[in-house]
Order: C-alpha cells, then structure tokens, then sequence
C-alpha cells in the first residue's frame, strides 16, 4: 500500500538539502550588497526547520517503497520545492505575487525556462543565482542529486530513478543505482566547471560564467541578462555555448564513454547519430537561409543558425537573435524543431530523440510490413531489436503528448489569445523550452497571462520535465485503488 | 564486490535479490529479456541480455572486473562453459550449478578446478543433505551445528502445550542458571524479531535457540519435543532430491518411495537398492493409507510441484504422522504453509543461496545459514586480533540492536554470550542478524 509516512520523510529529507542550496546563494547577495540576504536566510531557515520538523514525525516510518510511492514522491517533490524556492522572490519583494514567484521557480526546476520577468537586470545578484540554481538542480534531476547523496534512499532507490529518469531505454553506468547518480553528476559538475572557465575566459564576469553554465548544462535558458546572449557580442562565447548545450543536450552515459575515451560507443549510437546529423541539417539549411535572405556574413548568419537551433532542440531556449523576425519559412521550421527535444539521458526536454527515431523506425517498416505481410520485421535500435512493448510506450507517450498539446492550446486560446501564441506558449511549455512563437516569442516574457494561465502552464511544464507518465499516472483511478 | 550472476532462474533471482540487499555491484545475465526486466525493475542491479557463454556478453558485462562470477543457469553445460570462458576472461573465482553428482566424487573435482571453476554446486544434493540433518533432529524444524557440534542452533516451534508458552524471557532465564542456551529470536507470524527480557513465549512461535551440547534436554523439556529415532520414512517424488535422499538413507531406514511416472520408477530403481518403489499419485490418500502412512516416523514430500507437496504433507499431519518435511520452492507459499502447521520446510534455493552466499563475505566469516521463512541469516565469525568486537565487553561497544550474538567458541570450550561477556581473539562468534543488519556487523570483526 501507499506509504504515505516514508513518502512525507523523504521530501522532508530533500527540503534539507534545498535549504542548503538556497543559503549558498548568500554569500553573493552579501558580496554585491544586495538587498536579498535576509530574504534568502529566513527561506533557508524555514525550508530546513520544515525539513527537520517533517522528518522528526516520520523518522519512525517503514523503509519501504513501493513503484506507487515512487511516482508520488517524485512528482511531488517538484511542487513542494517550487513552492519553498519561490519564498525568497516573495520575501525579498522581487517578484511581490506568489502565482508569478511559482511560475518563475516551476520554471526553474522543469529547467523550461519560460521567465515573468521584463527586467532580469534589476534582479539582485542573489536572487538571481538562486533562479539559475533552480535550473541546475532540476536539470540532472533532484532524485538523482539525493541518490547521489543521501544513503538512506538505497533501498527503493531504483523506484525513484525510474520515476524520474523516465524513458524508452535504460544505459547505466554502474550496476548499482547510487554509483550511477554519483556519476551523472560527477559529469553534470565537471561540464559545468569547464564551462564557467570558459566563458570567464571569453570576458564573462565569474558571476555570469556561473549563472550562464548552470543554465546551459540544465538546458534550462535562464539568463541574468534581459537580452539573453544576444547580450554577449561575443562570437566566442555563443560558440562556447553552443557547443555545452549541444553536449547537455547528449545523453550523459555517452560523454561518460567519451571521458574514458571509448568513442567507438558514441558514434555507434544510433541516437546520438540521429541527433548530430538533425542538427547539423536543420543549421545548415537555416544558415543557407539566412545568408541568401541578405544582409549577413556568412559567419554571422551559420552562427545564429547553429546557437538558435541547438538552443531550441535541447530546449535551452537561450536567444542571440529573435527568430520570429527570420523568413516565415524558418520560423517554421523553428516551430517543428521545439518537438524533438533533447537524447535520452540528457538534461534536455521534449519528446526526445530516441522517440522520434523509434517512431520514424516503426512507421518505415510498417510499411515494409504492408508490402511483405508474412514476414517478420523488427524495429532494431543499436543492432537490438527494440521489443513491441516499448513501441507501443512510444507511441502512446506521442499520443498523450499531441492530446495535452491541442487541449492545452485550446485552454490558453479561451483565456483571448490568438493561435500562434497558444502554440507557442504550450509547445514551449511541454517541451521545457521557454520563449515560443507568438506574444511569447524571444522578445516577450510571460508576465501578461492571467492568473489561471500561470498556473496551468505550470503544471504543463511539470507534465514535460517527468515525461507525463510519472505526472498522469497519479490521476488514474487505477493508481489510487487498493 | 563485483558479482556476476549468469542465469536469472530461481537460484539466480534468489541471489540476486539477496546480495543486492547487501552493497554488492551485481550484473545479471539471461537470454530472456522478460525475466531481466522484472529484476531490474524490483532490485538495484544491472542486466545484460544474452548468452552467458557469448564471450561479447560477459565483456558487455565488465567480466575482467568480475569477482566472483555465479553460474546458475538451468543447464549444465552452459554453466560449465561459461564458467571456464570467465575464468579465462579475468574473474577472480567462478562457480557453476551442475546436476549429476558425479562430477562430486572424489578425485573429480580436481578436474574443474584445471578447468577454471571453483567450486561446483549441486542444489538437490544440498537439500537432501539437509533433508537427512533434520531427520537425526527430528525435535526442531531447522538445524546447525556450529565448529562440529560445540554449539548448536535449533529452531523450535513452539505447540499450546509446550511449557514455555505464556512465559516470558527472564522467568525462562531464572530456570536456566548456568546459561547453557538462549533464545536469540523469534518469528511469529512471518516477522522475526529479537526478543527482549519482557518479551513473552506465544504458542506457533518459531524459536531461535542458540545452545551447549549440555542444553540440549532443557531446551526439548520447555519447548515440549523430544528427539526421537526414524525408521520408517515415506518419500513422495523421485526428484533428485528424493531419490539422494533415498540412496543415503536405505541402509539405516525403510524407506519407501512414491513417484507418480511409471518410466521414472524403473529407473529410480536402476539406482536403489533397498528402496520400495511405488508407483502412484500422492495426492490419492488411498494409495498413501496403502503405503502404510500410519506407521511411518516421517513423511517426506519432494515433488517437483509445491502444492503438491503442501496438500499431501497436511494429509500426512491429520493422519498423525510427527515429522514432516515439505519442500516448497514458491517462496509465497512459505508463509502460507507455515500458518498450516506444516513448520519442517526446505527450500532448494535457500540453501543453494546459502552456499553461494559464503563466496560473497569476507574471511572474518567462516560459515553462513540462510534460514527458510525469515529474512534472518546466522553468521560464524572469527574475531580478528585488534577488531573492534574484542574491545570490550557486549554491551558496550555498540553492538547493532537488530543483530545478536548467540554464542561463542573458544578453543575446546563454548559458552553462551551474555551482555558483560568479553570477546577474546580469534574465538569463533555466532551472530544472528536480521537483514537491515547484515552489513553493520562486518567492520565489527575487522
């Protein structure tokens, strides 16, 4: 049965950690002199006081947890820490209503990206490195993070990973679940680390190299420049970018190979083909746009073409250029772009790429199966055959994710906007991306939806971080019935 | 340690369930992908899928790291094989199932270990091993000896009759001045506990009873058993272990055996001699009244089909029947069987594990029983000179409270362990551990 006890001990356990996440903020609020220490200390103080009070109630609780528990601690967690990570907007009076400070930490967490803010720039510094670190903390994934950390969760462990780690195949590194955690963030830091270097290198200042390489491992998008990259006129540090969101964006079992050098693993996957090869199309043709479109240097033109398209496939979201104002062609083209996602296993959003690819597989033999109704013809993936079961997972992840895609955008229409904005506001949403087409495009924020739009966009977005799955089963009856 | 386990049948699900609980990086191989989901999505290992004697699989599966490679597949040879090619491939020791006991004979084993195996193991051997252990026990449910009979573990059921029913740890302790036993846990509706001074005897408890040679007639007098001579014994099914249990019982017993294939039984006796075959189904209480039940000592049932076993072992209890030993290798039915009355069961698997299990410890641990029915295991230890366990009395070193230590050995002499006791070097310490403490108990004897 649900357990409920050990379920409210292991949130409370986490809210433990968020607290200590939150009071490393501090110290750069305090450095720049800002008027947000006192906001993020006293959301510090409670998160880690509700933690211990929480955990002091449970601490008797069984130690079990079943695949049930799993799915509700899982998705519960994001709500419960978005709901004490947005305190300190509240409480420093950065963000005054608490429907907008929800909305900014869900889309920190989901690593969406999507921002209410129309002026980042009066942020104090550390709010802002706290918004990033939402980001960075729900890019790799807050289970993961307390897999990787905490010894209590060992046993039912896997449930958790599962819940959380969603998705049609399962590489691990290591045979058991907490070394494979502590790896996925060895990684996840090291990218990180690597990059702020970088972007230091490149002229960033250490507090936005930071800020900026938490998002972009995230594949978040958060930014503390209203501008976003477009900030940086900098030809180095958007290459630089591209090239991280593009390794965010790769599953993260592969550059574990890559690290050890074992190559011959990355290029044989056949997902991490796919995805160099859609990329490396889709810059090539939208640069060819640009470029015949007039005005640009052909270096100019392939450089917001590469950034724009790795930004949107692994659903960072960060802009250097607003490509609403491109040829309605490569608008387009953007728009197909925000359904594929990230590859499987990374930090990236959207229907991921190994669905697209074991969809198109599938419907390319089923037609093979038409013209030879005998024979027997297997999706084959890696040289594995793919078994019927995860096909058909797939496909009905599909299904779901275009029903709640067409509801959604009828529920944001009804709310009086015009079709290219519900698009582009569901899409960006689902897909954790965060500016869309439309009134949401890269020179728009979200500030202007009313209330309820908020809030449902909100759960939209957490439906797309979990992969539906781990969200929805919690509304079926079947989960709740003894 | 890093465990290959190559085969995801019952003994492999088993292990793997087990040694997963237990900090071990375990990779588990199978042709069956079906079978593989289902254990990784219940225990925290990682899978493999295919051909355990597929050179490709077993580097899939980091062999040249592997410690300890299992070989538990249902055949023979893939065991065999395999074994031998992850020897060659870098695994520190290798162990392969096998199914005749030929390969068991003196002299043979010589041969496989030329080969690369380790060590050879034979679950229906091992049962019927057991089998026959309980039948010179026929007072507990569960038995063993520990360094050759100086100390003994006896599971013992307690009836509503018995005397200890009712009464609690210390007015039990107040009988037993000398302290030549102890109850060091009890299962009592499928949860084992260790019981504290106030705790009471209920009637149906299983009773862990760590004792002297010289305790032994106390402990039959509470608990209201005693140890009788078995002669006449009735074996249903002509499993392997049925019919090893036959082979070493027949020149001390009669014995008869029932097997339900006519052309099993001419072979069966192709390999007793004293044996009366009968052919028949056991499920038929005719055909068992025909056998003569009545008069038997012991009624022991060991086909391949574990309702079955449980149906005719309930039979042979109403018709009166004092030792029963079941096998019941579906682990639901154990507790089921268990609330039935039927408290003698064996289960290949357990004790397979249990063997295997031993490969997995460290040195300190010189043997292992796992036990049917609870979680719980018993360790013998050796205390390593400077481990922290010598560092003082019971008590007081912080000794985890879901593990207890029964007895120890030292040299010629034994005793019972009390809370003031002082563990010397190398003196032989019997734990019994429940599982949330089997990897706490280990730095105690470092």
């Amino acid at each position: 049965m649900i357990n409920f006890k050990r379920i409210f001990q292991i949130i409370s356990l986490l809210l433990i950690i968020e607290a200590f996440f939150v009071s490393a903020c501090i110290p750069f609020s305090l450095y720049y002199k800002g008027n947000d220490a006192g906001s993020l200390l006293i959301t510090a103080v409670v998160t880690f006081l509700s933690g211990l009070f929480g955990w002091f109630l449970t601490r008797k609780a069984d130690k079990s947890i079943g695949k049930r528990d799993g799915y509700i601690i899982v998705s519960m967690v994001w709500v419960v820490f978005s709901f004490f990570g947005s305190l300190p907007f509240i409480l420093s009076g950065a963000i005054p209503s608490f429907t907008d400070a929800f909305f900014e930490t869900m889309s920190g967490f989901t690593t969406t990206g999507a921002s209410i803010l129309d002026d980042i720039e009066s942020m104090p510094h550390g709010l802002l490195l706290w918004r990033s670190l939402t980001q960075w903390l729900g890019g790799m994934g807050i289970i993961v993070l307390s897999l990787a950390i905490l010894p209590i969760l060992g046993i039912g462990g896997m449930q958790l990973f599962v819940a959380e780690v969603p998705g049609p195949t399962k590489e691990k590194m290591h045979p058991r679940v907490k070394e494979t955690a502590k790896r996925l963030w060895g990684i996840y830091v090291i990218f990180t680390g690597i990059e702020t270097v970088l972007l230091m290198i490149g002229g960033m200042s250490f507090f936005d190299a930071l800020n900026h390489s938490f998002t972009t491992m995230a594949t978040g998008g958060y930014s503390t420049k209203q501008a976003s990259i477009a900030f940086y006129d900098s030809p180095y540090i958007q290459y630089v970018i591209t090239l991280f969101m593009f390794l965010a964006g790769t599953n993260f079992v592969l550059s574990y190979f890559a690290l050890h050098l074992r190559l011959d693993k990355v290029w044989k996957n056949e997902e991490f083909r796919f995805y160099f090869v859609f990329i490396a199309i889709f810059t090539l043709v939208v640069a060819l746009g640009l470029y015949l479109g007039g005005g640009m240097s052909a270096e100019k033109s392939f450089r917001d073409a590469a950034f724009q398209v790795v930004s949107i496939i692994t659903t960072t979201g960060f802009v250097t250029t607003d490509y609403l104002t491109w040829a309605p062609v490569l608008t387009v083209l953007v728009f197909i772009m925000m359904f594929i996602g990230g590859s499987a296993g990374s930090t990236g959003g959207g229907v991921k790429v190994i669905r697209v690819l074991l969809v198109l597989k599938n419907s390319y033999i089923e037609l093979k199966r038409m013209l030879n109704p005998h024979a027997v013809i297997p999706v084959r993936l890696n040289h594995h055959v793919v078994s019927p079961q995860i096909i058909s997972n797939v496909i009905t992840f599909i299904m779901i994710y275009i029903l709640i895609l067409v509801f959604s955008v009828g529920v944001i229409a009804s709310l009086g906007y015009n079709m290219d904005t519900s698009f582009g506001a569901v899409a960006a949403c689902i897909g954790n991306i965060g500016p869309g087409i439309g009134e949401v495009g890269p020179a728009f924020s979200y500030s202007h939806f009313p209330v309820f739009g908020k809030w449902y966009l909100s759960f939209i977005m957490l439906l797309g971080r979990l992969e539906l799955f781990t969200v929805l089963i919690l509304f079926a009856p079947a989960f709740w019935r003894k | 340690m890093r465990i290959i386990i190559a085969g995801a049948g019952e003994v492999g699900t088993h292990l793997a369930k087990m040694l997963s609980n237990e900090n071990h990086d375990i990779v588990v191989i199978d042709p069956d992908s079906e079978k593989l989901q289902n254990i990784e999505a219940s225990y925290d290992l990682m899978t493999v899928q295919g051909s355990a004697t597929s050179i490709e699989v077993l580097k899939e599966a980091n062999i040249n790291k592997c410690e300890l490679y299992i070989a538990v597949a249902p055949s023979e040879e893939t065991n065999i094989t395999g074994a031998i090619i992850a020897k060659k491939l870098g695994a520190a020791k290798t162990i392969a199932r096998i199914d005749s006991s030929e390969y068991l004979l003196r002299g043979h084993m010589e041969i496989f270990i030329s080969m690369g195996i380790d060590y050879l193991i034979y679950p229906e051997r091992i049962a019927s091993r057991e089998i026959i252990t309980l039948l010179h026990r026929t007072a507990s449910t569960d038995f063993m000896d520990f360094s050759g009979g100086a100390l003994s573990l006896y599971v013992l059921k307690l009836d509503e009759k018995a005397p200890a029913v009712s009464k609690s740890l210390i007015e039990m302790a107040k009988k037993n001045i000398k302290l030549e036993y102890r109850a060091v846990a009890i299962t009592r509706n499928g949860q084992t506990i260790i019981p504290k001074g106030c705790d009471m005897f209920q009637a149906n408890d299983l009773v862990y009873v760590i004792t002297n040679p010289s305790g032994i007639h106390e402990i039959m007098k509470y608990s209201g058993k005693e140890d009788y001579e078995v002669k006449n014994i009735l074996i249903l099914g002509g499993s392997r272990i049925g019919i090893r249990t036959a082979m070493d019982m027949e020149n001390s017993c009669n014995i008869k055996l029932i097997e339900i294939d006519k052309k099993k039984c001419d072979k069966i006796n192709s390999w007793v001699d004293k044996t009366l075959v009968i052919n028949g189904d056991g499920r038929n209480i005719e055909l068992l009244h025909e056998a003569g039940i009545k008069n038997m000592d012991a009624f022991i049932a060991v086909t391949g089909n574990s309702e079955t076993n449980i149906l005719s072992c309930l039979v042979a209890k109403n018709l009166g029947v004092k030792k029963i030993i079941c096998e019941v290798e579906n682990f639901d039915y154990i507790g089921i069987a268990e609330n039935m009355g039927l408290d003698t069961i064996i289960n290949k698997k357990v004790s397979a594990a249990s063997r295997i299990f031993r490969f997995t410890m460290n040195q300190e641990v010189s043997n292992i029983k796992c036990l049917t029915g609870t979680d719980a295991e018993i360790f013998e230890y050796v205390a390593k000179p400077d481990s922290l366990i010598t560092k003082g009395p019971i008590k007081s070193i912080g000794f985890p409270e879901d593990a207890i230590i029964g007895g120890v050995v030292r040299g010629k002499s034994s005793f019972i362990a009390k809370g003031n006791t002082q563990i010397k070097p190398n003196d032989l310490v019997i734990v019994f551990a429940l599982p949330s403490a089997i990897f706490k108990i280990g730095k105690f004897f470092k």
